[in-house]
């Protein structure tokens, strides 16, 4: 078959040239797919059975296009595929991703721009169709080129009057452009802008990413009566939109209902369950809530769908065993510590995981001397750097207090509180470990002095910066960083404070590297927290100022 | 799951469409001979595959849309790149025996909002009709009517028969075959669009021959 080139006047595509992989289950499909492409002239493709091979070949080399079938059999599907590619950064803006889907109504799952594929192809499809598809994406992305490229670079004020340009000069790019603007604003925590933005689609059109934008923008300028309004209008419409019932119970945890939330991810997991994360918050949610049947099943499902993706850690095998543990089901713990184990020994994060949970069983069975040796375990553990996330940690105070080690549970305790110092839902789960073990005049006088101490070097860092003082202020923050490392709000303050004396006081090495770092931690213990982005920007803005300033002295 | 085992034939459908559609491929990708009537046998296959493709895609829609669940997943599309992507589908089609045009008006914006998806179906289908029944060539344009958008598929054949066009001005349901079919489940995809209270709809008119025409608010 001979295809016309891409329609008069627009630049051809150098089809020799794209470097193709095809992700498909089935053989059959993926040879026809591969004539299909020939057939246009794209010869350099790969073929890929599943995701684990689709990711072994995408590290080996980079691909200009992917086509990808949404449907791969066991194992992880396309979109799981796509999502675990963009947030290991394994492709970039510039690379095409077609999702192949068997229909369009029920797998359509409408995301953020970040996690949507280039397009959607609906099997069957003819070469013309998909030929004019990839060559109207190649086109519009040749169009975002500068957008991205400043995106990628974290210039992200550029990035935003390169959209604005392309509204102002290609009409037809006009909402991608908005869509991508949208996103970038969000990102840079200027939510009043970015809520103003989707207001401006909706009046043209209420698609359901504007809608979901502006509910997220919404959300973080915590007017979250009006988020939830919009969400469940969007639901009400459009109930197989995956990504709304995600927002909506993190506005409904906001709201603090987190029954409401609960609802909305089970919602969410009912339309899909493959998606890891929805799993791993609904296990955390309903474990909360009480409902450990249902905490049960999503842990598992975690584990489950997330085999072998950088989304399942050792934390989330913790989460399983924390569940079992409260019902009590010891055999089930063990089963899990057992079969997991390869995976668990393989890191110290693991090994705490196993040993905290394990001093846990034994305690529950009564076996003190057991307990008593693998508390031992866990303390080395830890004084040889193993973390733990907070809620393993509360499970090991609980364990060592249980077995006498009271001054042990203290100190771990204290631990968490001074790393969440303001964080009420934590603060309020060591105080009932206090509560059951009936000392809980002890427990509020470690929570008081442990959150005590860290307010007070946060508050002299804050009064400080308000005076001007950045240097002193700086000083004092990173004092209270030695006591409370992995504090993400300590962690931001400090970066905010240092980044305000470098502004002030010009250039400090070792300041800098400290800024750095702590950014590099709050990104860990609170990933998207709303004021990173912006602290984010601030750095790379006075790494560059510097930067070109030091080229020219 | 409901009594009458509907969901059970859907799915039926639904992996009958698959493999057809894998077949249809696996067609597309036998080369061209040279040879006439080996070239019009097996176009005139491509065409009957795609055409029983398509028919079962018509019935799984006309399903949803009986389970209320006929929802158009509307976004901006470019109006210009679907008119486009017909033309090449239809000119892949014809293979020269029927001539293809398009025109898009100079009122049509950059970008329009609709389910370019079960638009694109429903047009196909209307393409093919007029590849079956047009004596010479065929026209797919692009206009703006009322400041809805309206997407036509014209031919120079004979035009509809009357019994079609009265049963669309009565609203009565076409027989379900063939043509009627294929129309019935253009007027839902059309009626399934809305915007601010405005339903998108269908038109047929015989005018040179038989015109299509889709509206969508």
């Amino acid at each position: 078959m001979a295809f016309p080139p891409a329609g008069a006047g627009k630049p051809a595509i150098d089809f020799g040239a794209l470097r193709a992989l095809v992700v498909d289950d089935y053989s059959g499909m993926r040879n026809a797919l591969r004539l299909t492409l020939s057939n246009f002239g794209i010869t350099k493709v790969q073929l890929a059975a599943n995701a684990a091979e689709a990711i072994f070949h995408i590290r080996n080399k980079p691909y200009d296009f992917i086509l990808c079938d949404f449907n791969l059999g066991e194992g992880r599907d396309g979109q799981q595929l796509l999502e675990e590619l963009r947030h290991s950064n394994l492709i970039s803006l510039e690379t095409v991703f077609m999702m192949v889907t068997a229909e369009s109504f029920y797998e359509k799952v409408v995301a953020t721009a970040e996690l949507a594929p280039d397009d959607y192809m609906i099997k069957p499809f003819s070469a013309e169709v998909l030929c004019a598809r990839l060559v109207s994406i190649l086109l519009r992305k040749r169009a975002f080129a500068d957008a991205y490229r400043h995106f990628q670079e974290s210039q992200l004020e550029a990035a935003i009057n390169a959209c604005d340009a392309l509204m102002r000069e290609q009409p037809r790019y006009a909402i991608d452009a908005l869509r991508f603007k949208g996103e970038i604003l969000n990102a840079m925590g200027r939510f009043e802008e970015a809520e103003a933005l989707y207001k401006q689609v909706i009046a043209m059109r209420a698609v359901p990413w504007a809608r979901l934008g502006l509910a997220r923008a919404l959300h973080l300028q915590q007017k979250d009566e009006a988020a939830e309004e919009e969400l469940r209008d969007v639901l009400e419409h459009a109930p197989e939109m995956v990504s709304a019932y995600d927002l909506l119970a993190d506005v409904c945890l906001a709201k603090k209902d987190p029954a409401a939330a609960q609802e909305a991810l089970q919602q969410g997991v009912a339309v899909s369950a493959r998606t890891v994360r929805r799993q791993q918050k609904l296990g955390e949610v309903a474990f909360d809530n009480g409902d450990l049947d249902t905490a049960r099943t999503a842990c598992t499902q975690a584990i489950e769908k997330g085999r072998h993706s950088v989304f399942v850690t050792p934390a989330d095998y913790g989460n399983l065993c924390r569940v079992q543990l409260q019902q009590g089901d010891l055999k089930a713990v063990a089963n899990t510590l057992k079969f997991n184990k390869r995976t668990l020994e393989a890191t110290p994060e693991g090994q705490l995981v196993m040993a905290v949970t394990q001093s846990a069983a034994y305690t529950r069975e009564g076996k003190s001397a057991e307990a008593a040796k693998t508390l031992d375990s866990v303390a080395s553990l830890r004084a040889a750097g193993a973390h733990g996330d907070p809620q393993l940690m509360l499970d090991l105070a609980s364990t060592c207090m249980a077995n006498g080690r009271l001054d042990e549970a203290d100190a771990v305790v204290a631990e968490v509180a001074r790393n969440a110092h303001d964080s009420d839902a934590l603060l309020a789960k060591a105080r009932k470990i206090y509560a059951d073990a009936g000392r809980d005049d002890a427990g509020g006088s470690v929570l008081a002095s442990a959150t005590a101490d860290v307010r007070k070097l946060n508050n002299e860092g804050v009064v400080l910066a308000q005076k001007g003082d950045f240097r002193t202020a700086a000083e004092r923050l990173l004092t209270a960083c030695t006591a409370a490392p992995f504090n993400p709000r300590i962690s931001m303050n400090t970066v905010w404070v240092i980044l305000k004396h470098i502004d002030q006081a010009g250039m400090d090495e070792p300041m800098i590297e400290a800024a750095r770092r702590q950014l590099g931690e709050a990104e860990r213990q609170a990933p998207g927290h709303p004021r990173l982005a912006g602290l984010r920007l601030h750095l790379r803005e006075i790494e560059s100022r510097f930067g070109i300033h030091r080229k020219h002295a | 799951m409901s009594g009458d085992n509907s969901d059970f034939y859907a799915a039926l459908i639904h992996e009958l469409k698959n493999n057809l559609g894998l077949l249809s491929m696996t067609l597309d990708t036998i080369p061209d001979t040279g040879d006439a009537t080996r070239d019009a046998a097996l176009d005139a296959a491509r065409m009957q595959c795609q055409g029983v493709v398509e028919r079962l895609q018509q019935a799984l829609l006309v399903y949803k849309a009986n389970q209320g669940r006929l929802i158009p997943t509307i976004d901006a599309y470019s109006p210009h790149d679907l008119v486009d992507e017909l033309t090449r589908r239809a000119e892949g089609l014809a293979h020269g025996r029927v001539q293809v045009v398009s025109e898009v008006t100079a009122d049509v914006p950059p970008i329009g909002f609709f389910d370019r998806d079960l638009v694109e179906m429903a047009l196909i289908n209307a393409v093919h009709n007029s590849l079956v029944y047009a004596r010479s060539g065929i026209r797919i344009e692009a206009d703006v009517q009322d400041g809805c958008l309206e997407f036509s598929v014209r031919d120079d054949s004979e035009g509809f028969p009357a019994h079609i066009l009265a049963s669309l001005a009565d609203g009565t349901p076409y027989r379900a075959r063939g043509t009627g079919l294929g129309l019935q489940f253009a007027r839902l995809i059309a009626e399934a669009h809305e915007n601010r209270g405005r339903h998108g709809a269908l038109r047929l008119a015989n005018d040179g021959g038989a015109v299509f025409s889709l509206i969508v608010p």
